[in-house]
């Protein structure tokens, strides 16, 4: 991955998380903001109920204080045989009441509007109370003839002289009663009418009816009507989900006959969160768009210097050093660029510098070498000629055979020299190899055919492992001959106590190798590192300019060479060639 | 005062009949033609008197006329409806409407009214509007009307004539259920509130005032004693239906239902139209003597006809046999209870065995 991309990747990746940071923090206020005006909305309904249960409860009082204080009521009261008014209170709770008693002093029923058949069975219950004449509504489990239901009831007394007749009466808290209370939009109301002693599906209601949420209510209903307590539970996932707030409705002897559950729906959250969502999407892609665009332009600005910086190291590296790059700006690229100008000028300098130095030394080696090369036939040409010239001047009789000697030693030294002369030559002036189809098993085979006789003389059993499936490969056979040649006389003058002379060729891949190894002294890793260096030798004598030779020649081949060299073992050259 | 008035002028001109007319006047025409056999005095009298005739005349009701009666029954067929004394069917449609006409040459003589129109099926509830609306003369009273104050009206009523009982059909075959039902059912109130005190309390298939032995049968409550019964009994066995013929009996089943709740039997009360399980029924007794009296009873229920008994201690078993098993509960025997219109005049409608007494009657209608 290049900078660049690393760093739109980074520009892209800072903007997401920034626009997601962002949509968490707005989408907690909000949902922050929405639970507190639910929980106000909540609050509201809660005291809307109240506030409709104590309209309702003051209607209701009303109404059968009315219906106690009628004149039908005071007959009845005074009547010895209230039997009958049996149907008076259906009479008198039409279009008023949903359930109405009128019952004796003794608690037997006289009328029921609710029960007709009811007749003459006791109320007990209204004998418990003293004063009925300042209570207000409350709530009643009330038993119909099929069913039992939850009732808002009062109840008043009508006294003439000693007889007495109680007035019960009250509305039926069904679906009529919920829809009365305006409930917000998303908002709903539901009552549980705790009538059964195990939880009934049926007994839970809404505007409408016996809702379908019965099944996942029931634990919040459960709750309430275990603890008495406010409760609260959230139903359904995503936008359908509704959170219920519970309130136990309590009776005349505080027991929970009903639960009033408040729905609030959380569609409107759900979309805003969703809304918030996909606005924060959208403002993310078209964030990490723009983070692109501009983050390309701006990874351009800073990068292009860089990847000129990077192009200039890589000619650095490739040999120029003297790249430089243009400096357009003051920053901390354009100091790096300046930074690396001046390290190119410096090296640029310290390779001229050392270039220099090198040349010096090569030329004092050189030089050193001519000395060494030049003094050692030099000097006995120097005897020769001074033997001669004393030999005729001492001794003029033994002058011929002095000169003819000292001639032939001359001679002998000059053809030396001459010879030194030509491996520097050959050395300075290395031709390019022609190349053709060279079969490196010939070749190698050939070669060793001419080292036999001096092998045989060393000491040195010669081995040849030739790779039959070894394909040709281009070379210049002569300058290749030359090379295992100089090969085979360094494994020679490596082993002079005798060895094991290998020449082995290997069939690779994509080429030729073609190894020589000896099982001589071997060499230090100094000594290897510095062998291909001209003029460098670890023997007494030669030039230092056999190896060098070679990897002159495998250079020009495009191989390569390299020295694989243990101490006390042995030393393997390895050429590979393409 | 007008109808005082006119029977004083009815006597008046009776009078005058038996002791100046010649020949007799027909039936609820009411002229007078005169023969002066005296003098100038007379013939005052005579002018006096016309001249009172003529006003009373002008301003009497006049016999004849058609009364309307209505009745919840519904019969198929005239035989069974029967033909009241002095009138001669006309007209028959099963089971809703007969017309009577005043039989001319009935043996006590021609009846005031020129007819009877009989409307059948009609509810009590709509025969008591109808009363109320002047559409009808004569309706049967149920116990909440007779309460009821309405000007002018009339109430005649027979002897308990009307078994109402519970009958059982064969699906509910634990005699402990039905005698716990019977033992659960709060005659008593029923008969104070429902009933309006209207009728007798019964245990007894036959009324006191045939056998006198009624009073015998056993008719009160006992909740306990019936929720001991039936407490082996599964719920299903403890359940049935209670089938109401008339719907005007509909606050009695649920009264019924209750008390049975009571015994911890469930009952479920449903229209007459629905096979159930039990009927509250209501049977007219036609006869007086006790043996024919049972033997339609029984055959009213699908009972066994009971032995021709020679005496009250072989009617009583008798009619205890029937009761045995407690197929059939008795619970009240009730009176045929009618009511008159202000254009009723005479009565009573009906005799103490609850038959139509339509003779005696006449309407009042203005001219």
């Amino acid at each position: 991955m290049t900078f660049r991309t690393r760093l739109l990747l980074i520009f892209a990746v800072a903007v997401a998380a920034a626009v997601g940071m962002v949509e968490l923090i707005v989408s907690n206020r909000a949902r922050e903001a929405f639970e507190s005006m639910e929980a106000r909305r909540v609050n509201a309904i809660v005291a809307q109920f109240h506030k409709e249960f104590e309209r309702k409860g003051k209607e209701i009082v009303g109404t059968v204080q009315g219906i106690a204080e009628s004149a039908t009521a005071g007959e009845i009261a005074i009547s010895p045989d209230p039997g009958q008014y049996s149907s008076e209170a259906g009479t008198l709770a039409t279009n008023r009441l949903d359930l109405l008693e009128l019952v004796a002093g003794d608690g037997a029923i006289v009328s029921s509007a609710q029960w007709p058949a009811r007749f003459g069975y006791k109320e007990e219950w209204l004998l418990s109370e003293p004063d009925w004449q300042s209570r207000p509504a409350f709530l009643k489990s009330e038993e119909l003839p099929d069913a039992v239901t939850l009732a808002l009831v009062a109840v008043r007394t009508v006294a003439v002289g000693d007889m007495k007749l109680y007035v019960a009466g009250g509305r039926v808290l069904d679906s009529e009663f919920i829809a009365s209370l305006v409930a917000p939009e998303g908002m709903r109301v539901l009552l549980y009418r705790n009538l059964a002693p195990a939880f009934s599906p049926a007994d839970l209601i809404d505007a409408n009816g016996p809702t379908g949420s019965a099944a996942l209510l029931r634990p919040l209903v459960e709750q309430v009507e275990k603890q008495g307590r406010d409760g609260l539970l959230t139903i359904g996932r995503g936008a359908s989900a509704e959170t219920f707030h519970a309130l136990p409705l309590k009776g005349r002897e505080n027991d929970v006959l009903g639960v009033l559950l408040i729905g609030n729906s959380r569609h409107d959250l759900v979309e805003l969160e969703a809304s918030m969502l996909w606005t924060a999407v959208i403002v993310a892609v078209i964030g990490i768009l723009m983070a692109i665009v501009v983050g390309w332009w701006a990874t351009a600005r800073i990068t292009r210097p860089v990847q000129r910086l990077a192009e200039s190291a890589g000619r650095v590296a490739a040999g120029n050093w003297g790249a430089t790059v243009e400096v357009a700006s003051k920053d901390e690229i354009g100091q790096l660029a300046r930074a690396f100008n001046r390290m190119t000028h410096e090296l640029v300098e310290q390779r001229d510098r050392l270039v220099q130095a090198e040349r010096v030394a090569a030329w004092r080696e050189l030089a050193r070498r001519l000395a060494h090369e030049l003094k050692n036939p030099l000097f006995p040409l120097q005897i020769t000629v001074e033997n001669m010239q004393r030999a005729r001047d001492r001794y003029p009789e033994q002058f011929d055979e002095v000169f003819r000697e000292g001639t032939s030693t001359l001679l002998a030294e000059l053809s030396n020299l001459k010879q030194i002369i030509g491996r520097f030559s050959d050395f300075a002036k290395m031709p390019a190899p022609e190349m053709q189809p060279v079969n490196l098993n010939d070749l190698v085979t050939d070669t060793m055919r001419l080292f036999e006789a001096q092998l045989a003389k060393a000491g040195i059993r010669a081995s040849a492992q030739l790779d039959a499936a070894l394909r040709p490969v281009r070379a210049d056979p002569e300058q290749m001959t030359r090379v295992l040649r100089n090969l085979v006389l360094n494994a020679v003058d490596a082993m002079p106590e005798g060895g094991t002379l290998t020449v082995r060729t290997v069939a690779l891949g994509a080429g030729v190798r073609l190894e020589v190894s000896d099982t001589g002294q071997g060499l230090t890793p100094e000594e290897c590192e510095r062998l291909f260096t001209p003029y460098y030798t670890t023997k007494t004598h030669g030039t230092g300019l056999g190896l060098a030779i070679v990897q002159s020649v495998v250079s020009d081949h495009k191989g390569r060479i390299s020295v694989e060299s243990e101490k006390g073992k042995g030393t393997t050259f390895r050429i590979d060639l393409v | 005062m007008r109808s005082r008035w006119f029977v004083e002028a009815k006597s008046v001109v009776s009078e005058v009949r038996q002791r100046t007319l010649a020949r007799p006047l027909p039936h609820g025409r009411g002229s007078v033609g005169a023969r002066v056999s005296q003098r100038f005095s007379r013939i005052c009298l005579a002018l006096a008197l016309m001249l009172a005739v003529a006003a009373a005349a002008a301003t009497r009701p006049r016999y004849g006329g058609t009364l309307r009666v209505e009745m919840r029954e519904s019969q198929p067929s005239p035989e069974v409806f029967g033909v009241p004394k002095g009138f001669v069917l006309t007209s028959w449609e099963a089971g809703r409407r007969a017309v009577f006409a005043a039989d001319e040459n009935a043996p006590g003589g021609r009846p005031f009214l020129d007819a009877v129109e009989i409307q059948m099926a009609r509810s009590l509830r709509d025969q008591s509007v109808d009363l109320e609306l002047g559409k009808t003369d004569i309706v049967e009273l149920s116990p909440t009307e007779l309460r009821r104050q309405m000007a002018g009206r009339r109430v005649w009523s027979s002897s308990p004539v009307r078994l109402m009982a519970l009958v059982f059909g064969p699906r509910i075959a634990d005699a402990r259920v039905r005698e716990a039902l019977a033992l659960a059912v709060d005659r008593s109130a029923i008969h104070s509130v429902l009933l309006q005190k209207q009728g007798e309390i019964s245990g007894a298939l036959l009324p006191q005032w045939i056998t006198g032995y009624a009073f015998v049968f056993a008719a009160g409550a006992d909740v306990a004693k019936a929720q001991a019964l039936v407490a082996g009994l599964s719920p299903a066995d403890r359940t049935f239906s209670l089938a109401v013929e008339d719907p005007a009996n509909r606050g009695i089943a649920d009264r019924i239902q209750l008390n049975a709740r009571d015994a911890h039997l469930t009952v479920s009360v449903v229209p007459s139209t629905l096979n159930a399980d039990a009927r509250l029924v209501e049977m007219r007794i036609a006869f007086a003597d006790a043996p024919h009296a049972l033997a339609s009873v029984a055959a009213a229920f699908g009972l066994n006809e009971p032995p021709n008994a020679r005496n009250p201690e072989e009617q009583y078993a008798a009619e205890r046999a029937m009761l045995d098993g407690f197929r059939v509960i008795p619970l009240f025997h009730l009176p045929d209870v009618y009511g008159a219109g202000p254009r009723v005049q005479g009565g009573p409608v009906i005799t103490p065995l609850g038959e139509w007494r339509f003779d005696s009657l006449w309407v009042e209608e203005r001219p």
